[in-house]
């Protein structure tokens, strides 16, 4: 008896415990990878000539491209060239990669697919990948000439020979994406103009907190924020001439070398400036523990004052925030702010990564075939048509206009080429933004084109534009970065003293920090040249 | 008494505490059918906890009306059935000659089926054996790779070996060959194990991800598993340009009803099977 009570303890005491632990555990990760926005796709051939290609990028769900369907027929009209696009689980790119491996060890590598996790520079040392390099300005000049020579030249820096052959095709962007995004009507109901200090900045982040401005009657409102591991709140970072990438810290010119810019005096005084913030209530209290929904529900319930997101999409919150409340908001990109003796800016990297790469192969035909699509990928005058898809299935006629339709994974097979944002200008996002307007609609569009008109001349490219990956290589701590989102994190809610800064760069350093630098520094200099 | 009293205690003290962690374990449900059955507006607004927020069906509208879902579904089941038909055919034709003890090369194999269970195949030549058989995008790839399994075979052949030998004597002496002994003897007999090992079948060719994600590129041919996954992607962040939706079901609204919608069968059938997986257990543990 004595013996069966026992148990019984025992074994509730472990259901107790494992289900403590186990909601204790767990905050799931998101990735968020600048550089891959743009969908592309290509494939094969009817019963005539057309050359089917296969081709592979990321597919959320959508279905995919086979030969002989819509997309396929609306490529092959484009480019003259068949693509098909099997669906392959993105996963955040774990799964994508597994899949991509199994098919390249079985000799079945498809012709053009968008390379994951620094995949390419193996790739190219081992001969798999198709040399561009003479190809591209002879046989696909639209391409050639749509990318910007600088960006060509972060690509041959890329080149393990150190040849500087191009193998790769960029994604680029050429105006900073992000900024912090402020609720201009917020600042007009309460008089107050817009901030050019960072005391100013501090004032309205005060008067948002205290004088109601959503005017719910009720002080729930939060200045500003950011999410989970110090991300998405670049916005107080810039202001100390950061450089920053939705929370990923990343390499510029401090004290005249390249340098990780978390273990910068700069990255000390943020990190003190915001602790201060947080302690005065004026950034949310969870803000290192609000996830994607968690955080976007709060912008999206008319609570918070400044924001760090893309300028591009401020229509998408504006009409959340209008839906859930009816409160139509002005959404404005806030000009980048200097604290004292610091130059603010928000981080610009016109090399977002790795768009494409291509199989080698001696099969003049399928060669010719992918030059073919690369060049209508790279083609301006299509652009339009490569991102309105298939009328009837992504598009549909109104008012004699094609327009896009909202995302729908039940009809929609996946677009694969999207140049209008893989290589995106002012010009061809502002575009694309057009084709989305409709009348109940045009007042937010209207917000995103102005915000996206501005991004320009609040940029600083970066000294570390289009690092590559492999300088962490080893170091995959780093690499994530592990230690400084954990010292970062304590120092903003005061868990550390700011004092701790200096024994985290010391410990970063320790850990492979001195090596990746070295690295860094010599890619640095390669480019240099 | 005063034992009594204190045992009643105890169990109230016990139950109770089940009875919180229960509760727990519920949550989390609940609110994904609370989600699958909210608004846009809540579910933009990050504010729905056990209970639906601006309540609608437009959401389970939506994914009910995929016809891919239902062929997923159909795929399931039907992968399932036939699945797990062949597999107790196959499983149980191994099992019974090595359960005898007079078949010589019965220990060889034996080892080398366990083998098979200890050391699994690496990825890339399980991908190029199975590829090979031009199982790559074909449907029949959803049952082939299951129907004999190292560890379900050991458990049939275990049961087997129990099964009284005298009866099957009696049998071959009225004239039953060896075919009919196992087809009308002894299968008969062993009802409790082939529910078991059927219920283990189908549990795992039901709930296959890997396998599918590995070989199966098309949209039309995805298993149920796959296409919920399919249908709740999402969530990685790209500052793609999109038109605003005037619809009232959200990435996370339909997420969630395709997540219900594909547990409501196992637990519309779990309480039925209960009994036979405590059973499985049992007789795993039983050596022969």
């Amino acid at each position: 008896m004595k013996r069966n009570k026992l148990i019984a303890l025992v074994l509730v005491g472990v259901m107790t415990l494992s289900a403590l632990t186990g909601c204790s555990k767990g905050t799931g990760k998101e990735t968020s990878e600048p550089g891959s926005t743009g969908k592309t796709e290509e494939s094969g051939a009817e019963a005539e000539k057309t050359v089917d290609l296969e081709m592979w990028y990321i597919n959320e769900g959508f279905l995919e491209v086979k030969k002989g369907g819509a997309l396929y027929n609306f490529y092959k009209d484009l480019t003259g060239v068949g693509i098909v696009s099997p669906y392959v689980e993105w996963n955040g790119g774990t799964t994508y990669q597994e899949q991509l491996n199994l098919k390249i060890v079985s000799g079945e590598m498809p012709d053009i697919f968008l390379p994951v996790n620094g995949m390419e520079v193996d790739l190219v040392k081992n001969g798999a990948l198709l040399d561009l390099t003479d190809l591209l300005p002879e046989k696909a000049p639209h391409l050639w000439e749509s990318i910007p020579k600088e960006a060509w030249d972060v690509i041959r820096s890329y080149d393990p020979s150190g040849k500087g052959r191009i193998y790769m095709i960029p994604n680029v962007v050429d105006y900073p994406v992000s900024g912090g995004i402020i609720r201009q009507d917020w600042l007009d109901k309460l008089g107050l103009p817009m901030p050019k200090t960072q005391e100013e900045f501090v004032n309205v982040l005060r008067a948002f907190k205290t004088q109601d401005p959503n005017g719910n009657g009720q002080a729930d409102e939060i200045p500003t924020g950011g999410r989970q591991e110090a991300r998405w709140m670049d916005h107080l970072f810039s202001m100390y001439g950061i450089a920053m990438w939705e929370g990923n810290p990343q390499w510029d010119i401090y004290d005249g070398e390249l340098t990780y810019s978390a273990v910068t005096k700069n990255m000390k005084d943020a990190l003190q400036f915001m602790s201060e913030l947080y302690k005065e209530g004026l950034m949310d209290q969870e803000t290192l523990l609000n996830d994607k929904a968690g955080w976007e529900g709060k912008i999206a319930s008319n609570q918070v004052g400044v924001y760090y997101h893309w300028a591009q999409t401020t229509n998408q919150k504006a009409e959340s925030i209008y839906n859930a409340t009816g409160a139509k908001p002005n959404l404005v990109v806030m000009p980048p702010i200097s604290a004292p003796g610091y130059e603010g800016f928000y981080t610009e990297q016109k090399s977002k990564g790795i768009q494409w790469v291509v199989k080698n192969t001696d099969d003049q035909e399928k060669i010719d075939a992918c030059m073919k699509v690369l060049d209508a990928y790279g083609n301006k005058d299509l652009w339009q048509k490569f991102f309105l898809g298939v009328e009837g299935m992504h598009s549909e006629m109104v008012d004699g206009k094609l327009r896009r339709l909202p995302d729908d994974k039940k009809t929609m097979e996946n677009l694969l080429l999207q140049p209008g944002t893989d290589i995106s200008t002012v010009e061809s996002v502002t575009q694309l933004l057009e084709n989305i307007r409709t009348d109940d609609t045009s007042w937010s569009v209207d917000m995103s084109v102005a915000n996206l008109a501005k991004m320009p001349e609040y940029g600083k490219l970066i000294a570390g534009n289009g690092i590559p990956s492999s300088v962490y290589e080893g170091h995959p701590d780093i690499m994530n970065r592990t230690l400084y989102v954990e010292y970062a994190s304590r120092i903003i809610t005061g868990e550390y003293s700011i004092d701790k800064f200096d024994e985290f760069v010391e410990k970063w350093n320790a850990s492979g920090g001195e090596e990746v630098t070295k690295a860094a520094r010599e890619w640095y200099a390669k480019t240099q040249q | 008494m005063k034992e009594s009293i204190k045992d009643r205690v105890f169990q109230g003290v016990i139950t109770l505490i089940l009875g919180i962690l229960g509760m727990i374990a519920l949550i989390p449900f609940l609110t994904v059918l609370a989600r699958s059955l909210s608004s846009k507006v809540a579910s933009d607004m990050n504010i729905i906890n056990l209970l639906p927020v601006g309540f609608t069906f437009d959401s389970w509208k939506y994914i009910l009306s995929d016809l891919g879902l239902w062929r997923a579904f159909f795929i399931s089941l039907v992968t399932t059935v036939i699945g797990t038909m062949l597999g107790l055919m196959v499983t149980a034709l191994m099992a019974y000659p090595l359960s005898k003890a007079d078949f010589k090369l019965g220990r060889f194999l034996m080892v080398m089926v366990i083998i098979t269970m200890i050391f699994k195949a690496p990825v890339v030549p399980y991908f190029l054996t199975v590829k090979g058989m031009g199982l790559l995008n074909n449907p029949l790839v959803l049952i082939l790779p299951h129907i004999l399994s190292a560890y379900n075979l050991a458990i049939m052949r275990t049961f087997f070996k129990q099964f009284p030998v005298e009866v099957e004597e009696a049998a071959m002496i009225d004239g039953c060959g060896c075919f009919q002994i196992l087809y009308k003897i002894v299968l008969p007999s062993s009802k409790a194990v082939l529910a078991t090992v059927g219920l283990f079948y189908a549990v795992t060719i039901w709930n296959q991800f890997q396998t599918p994600v590995m070989f199966i590129q098309k949209t039309d041919l995805f298993p149920l598993q796959l296409k919920i996954r399919q249908l709740i992607n999402g969530g990685s962040e790209f500052a793609n340009i999109v038109a605003v939706n005037n619809v009232n079901y959200t990435e996370n609204t339909l997420s969630a009803a395709t997540v219900v919608f594909a547990i409501i069968p196992i637990i519309a059938v779990y309480p039925w099977l209960l009994k036979y997986f405590a059973k499985g257990a049992m007789l795993g543990s039983v050596k022969g």
